[in-house]
């Protein structure tokens, strides 16, 4: 009696979990499979993703694409956690400042191995900070300058300076009752709110060694406590930067300017689509961020690449995809939609990239300056972020702050 | 007696229950509101009541997106992980309850210890384990993940209800020759029904809601569940709450006509349970 | 009865068979990873997680000799006390109202049950929005009604965003504990109450001598479970705040997301996860005594 009740359990839990993979879709294809990690950029369509992939398929029978449509905020963390599980995908958009972690983990694939020459040669040259000792590991896909947009029916000044900067927005503030600039006091996913002013004083974020490499943190150098020092006194000035400014990341922040209630943002190109998707009347100027006075204009430059997986398996296929993407009536389409310049030479010379958004953009790409490429940068950048908060508190002085910032780097480092 | 009750505490506890309704539905009374706002109004004075009240948001996240495979792939998996749940669970909750057996204690501290990690502990340890098992991408890893974290909620429950079930009742059936199974399955789980429906809503609500699984176990955008493609829109709209609001909105849908259809029994079985014995 | 015949007792047999499925599923899915993240305490590990030399105790000296990890220690403790304490006082209040008749009760059991139905992540983030500075609706509502002129930047500043994290997680947890506090005092015999009534008691004698232990073992489950959740609640505090401002409203489970999957320090997270797991497991330990309190096996 008992027996057979033991048995019947036994016999429905085992059936129960032998049973569960018929609704669980766990079929293993045959074809080849590409799955690809795909950055939401701001601006780019859920109608884009899909058109792509059934327009690779249709050109590629024989190959299966999977397009994963992944938000910015969690890019890094998902690609650590399959690559760390040794699954990962095929093909994929990283932050190029992510590469040398990467590289370093033996987890990307030189993609210069794989696709075609004639799509090497017409990638921009400026453009391939995926270059590391003479290798190229990744394609830059979106590639730009950050710089200034000008709301004109508040101002008409074009700063060239940080100082003039201050000013102009402080008036407008008085005359309109707009804000005169945006200020986010939180981070999203980088440090950049606070690069914009770190750059402009001439900051570096580290001393360079003798033998090239990366030596001691000097966030807590003259630059770096100058740049601090004035976003303080931008917040501390009622009215000049949004109330709310200690709660907002970027994503919170510059709706304000799209909505036509501050002067002056410091952004990237999308925000052009981003005025448009907002519904904005009012008329847009682009200029360069200034520099401190007696400092050059050195606005940071964001790239991110497409990159290969050692160990997903269709490396091939996966270059076909590449190759697929970057043709013109692809890749200008996604640089149009998310409001980069072209990184491929005969998408630059569409018309549609002719306009003063883009010329701002080439402008800024000048002498434009990129985040410093290293292992471990995730925690230095939110060191540095935390110092900034704490200055903002009131918790530390910007020197302060900054020499505890610098200080846990090196020790992080091993200095 | 329920004329006495009435006329004395009513009004008190239609108070309070008023105010403690607007409290709590306060977030979702601003969803409401802002997804009939143009998006011009978003970032404007704040004000309850749009000026131009519009469907718009609720069309285009509709059309533009196709929400009815992310439900499609939520239901899968919040089914599956109630299917192994009772499986699993029922059989050790009864022999805890019910049952006299050395270790009686521990299995209960083994069980309850589940509760103490969180997926954010194992998520990369499981991701190996379900490579290696080839199971990525599929929503069998996802069921099984969600099984783990909700089995201690379910024994838990269920031991308790069975062990508020007089033993005479069953000890009745047994007499009148009545097998273990024919028992538990004829007498002890009708009477532990409410508490199954309780334990089932929570593992339901649980899978149906669980983020980091589904967002590291699966790989394919057409099996991802509702709350790894809501997350992606926020990753596009986090700034236009508009359209963000609309989406949490048809999200909620689905989950509330459950809630209203076992909403009954949810609470009320218990009742009927003790009455009849 | 000896050990050994008490062991292999039929009722002993077929109870270790009747638990013998959860506990193989538990073993690979859970104790095993769980061992995997001991290992990692314990070694020096790759930014990938992989185990390299053995480290002892090193990352142990490590995280205890940093004030902020007995920072947020402390900020983990007053999350979880005072989260679970709301939860369980005002739940229990919804119960007792939800409890009693009159028309339209069931459909304000529906309207509470809301908030737990919403997904977390998503609740999370329409708080968000609710409490933005400028153009969320609660500080527009604190304004308009005249309650409080100044509202605090929920969360920008560190005790308001604290506050505004406990709040959301609080109110996600509020719903289950109502729901489970009814089913309990529905299971209570209607008898008992009028009885009482005879004898002349009052709605608080009736509540102490009559529902609280009724529903004592419900009360403890509940509580328990609460505890373990709000401890390890990652989503509300990574969505409102990521921890954010200078990590003042880091818990420890977000310290630990942070560790592992931000800055690839694995052993370190997984101090962070070994901590977390004797904290609860002294937790649990105790309310398991609890629980068994007063019986005699």
């Amino acid at each position: 009696m008992k027996k057979k009740v033991i048995l019947a359990f036994t016999f429905v839990a085992v059936l129960g979990l032998v049973a569960m993979p018929l609704f669980g879709g766990g079929r293993r294809e045959a074809r080849p499979q590409v799955t690809v990690f795909w950055a939401l950029y701001d601006g780019l369509t859920e109608d884009y993703r899909r058109e792509l992939e059934s327009a690779f398929m249709a050109a590629h029978p024989d190959i299966d694409l999977d397009i994963v449509a992944i938000p910015w905020d969690n890019m890094y963390d998902q690609i650590l956690t399959s690559v760390a599980a040794g699954d990962p995908p095929d093909v994929s958009v990283i932050g190029t400042r992510w590469l040398l972690e990467l590289k370093e983990m033996g987890a990307v694939l030189p993609v210069e191995d794989y696709v075609s020459q004639a799509l090497l040669d017409n990638i921009a040259e400026g453009t391939k900070e995926a270059e590391l000792e003479g290798v190229l590991w990744g394609l830059p896909v979106a590639a730009g300058a950050r710089l200034m947009a000008i709301n004109k029916d508040l101002t008409d000044v074009v700063p060239t300076t940080m100082e003039e900067l201050r000013d102009a927005a402080r008036d407008a503030a008085d005359r309109t009752g707009a804000y005169g600039l945006i200020l986010p006091g939180q981070k999203h996913t980088e440090l950049t709110d606070f690069v914009y002013y770190f750059y402009a004083a001439g900051g570096e974020f580290f001393e360079v060694q003798a033998d090239g490499s990366l030596g001691r943190s000097t966030v807590n150098s003259e630059a770096g406590v100058k740049a601090l020092q004035f976003m303080l006194d931008l917040a501390e000035e009622p009215g000049l930067v949004p109330d709310g400014y200690l709660s907002q990341t970027r994503m919170d922040a510059h709706p304000v300017f799209y909505a036509g209630n501050a002067a002056y943002v410091m952004i990237g190109a999308w925000a052009e689509s981003s005025l448009a998707d907002a519904g904005a009347t009012f008329e847009v100027e682009y200029a360069q961020i200034p520099g401190f006075a007696g400092h050059p204009s050195q606005p940071l430059v964001v790239t991110d690449s497409l990159v290969m997986f050692d160990g997903a398996g269709n490396p091939e296929a996966a270059a076909k995809f590449i190759e697929f993407f970057y043709q013109d009536e692809w890749k200008a389409r996604f640089d149009e939609l998310i409001g980069f310049p072209p990184v491929t030479l005969s998408a630059a010379a569409l018309p549609q990239f002719d306009t003063p958004l883009y010329e701002a953009l080439g402008e800024a790409a000048i002498n434009a300056k990129a985040w410093p490429l290293m292992e471990g940068w995730a925690e230095y950048d939110d060191r540095i972020w935390d110092a900034v908060s704490e200055a903002f508190l009131g918790r530390k002085t910007p020197q302060q702050a900054l020499d505890d910032a610098a200080a846990a780097i090196d020790r992080a480092r091993g200095f | 007696m329920a004329a006495r009750w009435k006329t004395k505490y009513t009004p008190l506890v239609l108070f309070l229950t008023a105010v403690l309704l607007v409290i709590m539905l306060f977030p979702f009374a601003v969803m409401l509101v802002t997804m009939i706002k143009p998006s011009f109004e978003i970032y404007a004075t704040p004000r309850w009541w749009p000026i131009n009240p519009t469907l718009h948001n609720l069309v285009a996240v509709w059309g533009e997106y196709r929400l009815a495979g992310f439900f499609t792939s939520s239901a899968i998996i919040a089914f599956g992980t109630l299917l192994a749940n009772v499986l699993l669970c029922i059989p050790a909750a009864y022999a805890v309850a019910r049952l006299r057996f050395p270790g009686r204690k521990f299995s209960l501290y083994f069980f309850l210890s589940i509760q103490m990690f969180s997926p954010v502990i194992v998520v990369i340890s499981l991701f190996r384990i379900f490579v290696e098992l080839g199971l990525i991408n599929t929503y069998l890893a996802v069921i099984l993940a969600n099984t783990v974290f909700t089995m201690s909620f379910t024994i838990w429950m269920m031991t308790g209800y069975f062990r508020a079930i007089p033993l005479a009742i069953e000890e009745c059936a047994r007499v009148d020759g009545a097998s273990r199974l024919t028992t538990i399955t004829r007498i002890m789980l009708p009477i532990a029904a409410p508490g199954l429906v309780t334990a089932m809503t929570y593992t339901f609500i649980w899978s149906w809601n669980e983020f980091l699984f589904p967002l590291t176990l699966l790989r394919s955008q057409a099996r991802f569940p509702i709350t790894v493609g809501l997350y992606n829109f926020v990753g596009r709209f986090q700034t236009q709450w508009e359209l963000l609001t609309a989406a949490a909105f048809f999200a909620l849908l689905p989950i509330l006509l459950l809630f209203f259809l076992i909403e009954r029994r949810l609470v009320e079985g218990l009742a009927a349970g003790a009455v009849k014995s | 009865m000896s050990f050994k015949q008490r062991l292999l007792h039929p009722e002993a047999r077929l109870a270790y068979l009747m638990m013998l499925p959860a506990s193989l599923f538990i073993l690979l899915f859970m104790f095993y990873p769980v061992l995997h993240v001991v290992m990692m305490s314990i070694h020096d590990t790759t930014r990938l997680g992989h185990l390299r030399d053995f480290a002892g105790l090193r990352y142990y000296n490590e995280t205890f000799s940093d004030p902020v990890f007995w920072r947020t220690i402390g900020r983990t403790v007053v999350w979880t006390v005072v989260a679970v304490l709301v939860k369980t006082i005002v739940g229990m209040i919804i119960a007792l109202l939800l409890n009693q008749p009159y028309r339209g009760r069931r459909f304000s059991r529906m309207l509470f049950i809301i908030p737990w139905a919403s997904s977390v992540p998503i609740s999370a983030i329409i708080w968000r929005w609710v409490l933005n500075h400028e153009f969320g609706l609660m500080n527009h509502t604190l304004k308009s009604l005249g309650i409080w002129a100044r509202p605090p930047v929920w969360l920008g500043e560190p005790l308001p965003a604290f506050i505004s994290n406990l709040w959301v997680d609080t109110w996600i947890g509020i719903p289950f504990m109502a729901l489970v506090f009814l089913a309990g005092m529905q299971g209570i015999s209607a008898d008992l109450y009028e009885s009482a009534e005879i004898d002349g008691a009052g709605a608080l004698t009736k509540f102490s001598r009559i529902t609280l232990p009724g529903i004592r073992h419900i009360i403890i489950i509940a509580t328990l479970l609460s505890a373990l959740w709000t401890f390890n609640d990652f989503n509300v505090v990574w969505i409102m705040t990521k921890g954010g401002p200078a990590g003042l409203t880091d818990i420890l489970i977000t310290a630990l997301y942070k560790s592992a999957f931000e800055w690839l320090r694995f052993s370190r997270a997984a101090v962070l996860a070994v901590v977390t797991f004797v904290v609860l497991m002294a937790l649990a330990l105790s309310y398991a005594r609890l629980y068994f309190k007063g019986e005699n096996d």
